[in-house]
């Protein structure tokens, strides 16, 4: 379960053409041990350890909603400055009931997986074509690291003039910042397969594409996930952003929308709202493809 | 070699100027939609010769280092202490966990609640998203520090504060700087984003407001500064660094 790509010393090691970038390396999300202690509880003693586990996870947030609300009771704090729990939980019930939140976050929703996906879709391609051949991937380095490191925020404003404030303009962003980090990585991940695998397979005869299947894309698979999560994660607070200056509907345009009429409570259940979503996207989208491409492949790196 | 693939990398941003060079001067599009890259020289010229590009720089600047700075020491020092502290761990994971999933542009709206536009809440956004990073490796990093390291200082009678000061910290450094750098990256983006959205001056604002006035030569004077900006902290400064930490402190053993 610990087994994701360890951060430095993994990579430096190896006779480093392309060294990966640090934040392709680094942990993005959460750490495994922030997940390890329930999980390892749970092989021990299943159902018992089971609980505890979750006992655990859960006891720091309600010691965060006890701190809170005395805060906010203790402090005086006007409902503009800080609301108490109980507010914005009552303020979550119309949110709910209206509407607007199932809406909104399905909207967000949609648009990240809609442009990661084609982040996905493109930057996977593009990686193993570059990645193919070591002087292509020398000559595009420095392109795809400038391209990753401008953020797609920093494109808003330029691709506001050109599509104006509709939905083309905050998937273009979403997919221009999925893309970079998808297929830098991807072309990383290429270049550190061993050559050796791609001449047996060639020597037995194998086609240009079970090349592809058979050898590049399983010995890339831990730096694309590293790449797709990545991308996912830039994307995700890229959309937050372009939804708040773009304005047409979702989760950051709801908290935008909140701050304007002070409606303090509201802004704090987007903002619950966005991480859970994330979480969910994370438990539900990312970490499965890890757990069914990588680890059972056995591509893990230690 | 290394000198050829320098020159080598140069190769794609020629071919993307040109190939906007001649979209610019295919007469397809305005001057206002895509500018031609000797307006965006000139509309950079103009922009220095007015001294208004340098004051954004610095504010944008300025409020990174702030921000990061603020991170840093907060993040390390929460880091060691939930790296050294079971019980500490088992609350702050959690916590950590579901608000790096919220961190750093989410929390402008909040933020500008809280201090109102400007520097204050741009600094806050910035500090929120690389506190996560930091703080996460930290931890890593401290855990990370074999055991028998720890046990071998305090048979030898060290204190607690030699415990931390000679092996823990060393031993997580090069975690910690890596964590740094990424970190940094995120703060970037967000300071973009929230000065886009939560300031009156710096990059951010600076190419904003000139989509207020289709100023698109403008624009993209601001992205290009954002980017050059970004590749110089990051390969005269972040990227040496960690270097030079992963040489010298490489006393972490893999397990």
């Amino acid at each position: 379960m610990l087994g994701r790509p360890r951060m430095p010393r993994g990579t430096a090691g190896r006779p480093a053409t392309n060294p990966p970038d640090a934040a392709a390396r680094s942990q993005v999300g959460p750490l495994p041990a922030a997940r390890a202690g329930p999980q390892k509880g749970a092989e021990r003693n299943r159902p018992a350890a089971f609980l505890a586990g979750i006992w655990r996870s859960v006891l720091p947030f309600i010691l965060l909603l006890v701190a809170w609300w005395a805060s906010s009771a203790a402090l005086h704090l006007s409902a503009t400055v800080l609301p108490s729990p109980v507010a914005a939980a009552r303020d979550a019930g119309p949110l709910l009931t209206e509407g607007i939140l199932p809406d909104y976050a399905t909207a967000s929703l949609k648009r990240i997986l809609f442009g990661g996906g084609l982040g996905i879709v493109f930057g996977i391609p593009a990686g193993l074509i570059l990645g193919s051949n070591r002087l292509l991937s020398v000559t595009f380095t420095p392109f795809l690291k400038f391209f990753q490191a401008l953020s797609g925020i920093a494109w808003l404003p330029m691709v506001l003039v050109w599509f104006g404030f509709t939905e083309k303009t905050i998937q273009a962003v979403i997919l221009y910042t999925a893309f970079f980090p998808i297929a830098f990585n991807t072309m990383v991940g290429l270049r550190t397969v061993p050559p050796r695998f791609a001449e047996a397979v060639r020597t037995l005869g194998a086609r240009r594409w079970r090349l592809v299947t058979d050898v590049w894309l399983p010995g890339s698979l831990p730096s694309i996930i590293v790449g797709i999560r990545l991308g996912i994660a830039y994307g995700w607070r890229a959309l937050i952003a372009g939804e708040m200056v773009v304005g047409a509907g979702g989760m950051g345009f709801l908290l935008f929308q909140s701050r304007s009429f002070h409606q303090t409570a509201r802004i704090i259940d987007g903002m619950v709202v966005i991480g859970l979503l994330w979480v969910f996207l994370d438990t539900g989208f990312l970490r499965p493809v890890e757990r069914y491409t990588v680890e059972r492949w056995g591509m893990e790196q230690r | 070699m290394r000198r050829a693939d320098a020159w080598l990398g140069i190769l794609p941003f020629a071919a993307l100027v040109t190939g906007w060079w001649m979209l610019a001067h295919s007469g397809r599009f305005s001057a206002a939609t895509l500018p031609a890259p000797e307006s965006v020289v000139a509309a950079a010229q103009d922009l220095a010769s007015r001294g208004s590009l340098l004051p954004d720089i610095l504010g944008s600047l300025t409020r990174l280092a702030l921000g990061a700075t603020v991170s840093i020491v907060t993040g390390v020092g929460l880091g060691i202490l939930t790296g050294l502290n079971r019980y500490l761990a088992d609350l702050l994971l959690p916590l950590a966990g579901f608000f790096s999933a919220v961190s750093g542009i989410a929390w402008i709206p909040l933020a500008i609640t809280w201090f109102g536009l400007g520097t204050a809440a741009v600094t806050f956004v910035i500090w929120n998203s690389i506190f996560f990073l930091v703080f996460f490796n930290t931890v890593l990093g401290i855990r990370s520090v074999p055991r028998i390291m720890e046990q071998a200082i305090r048979t030898l009678g060290g204190s607690y504060f030699i415990l931390i000061w000679q092996v823990f910290l060393p031993g997580a450094l090069p975690h910690i700087v890596s964590g740094i750098r990424s970190g940094l990256g995120f703060g970037w983006r967000a300071l973009v984003a929230a000065e886009l959205i939560a300031a009156t001056n710096g990059l951010g604002f600076l190419i904003f407001d000139a989509s207020h006035f289709f100023r698109t030569d403008e624009i993209l004077v601001g992205i290009a500064t954002i980017g050059i900006l970004w590749v110089i902290m990051d390969g005269v400064l972040l990227a040496p660094l960690e270097r030079r930490t992963i040489q010298r402190w490489r006393t972490v053993v893999e397990p």
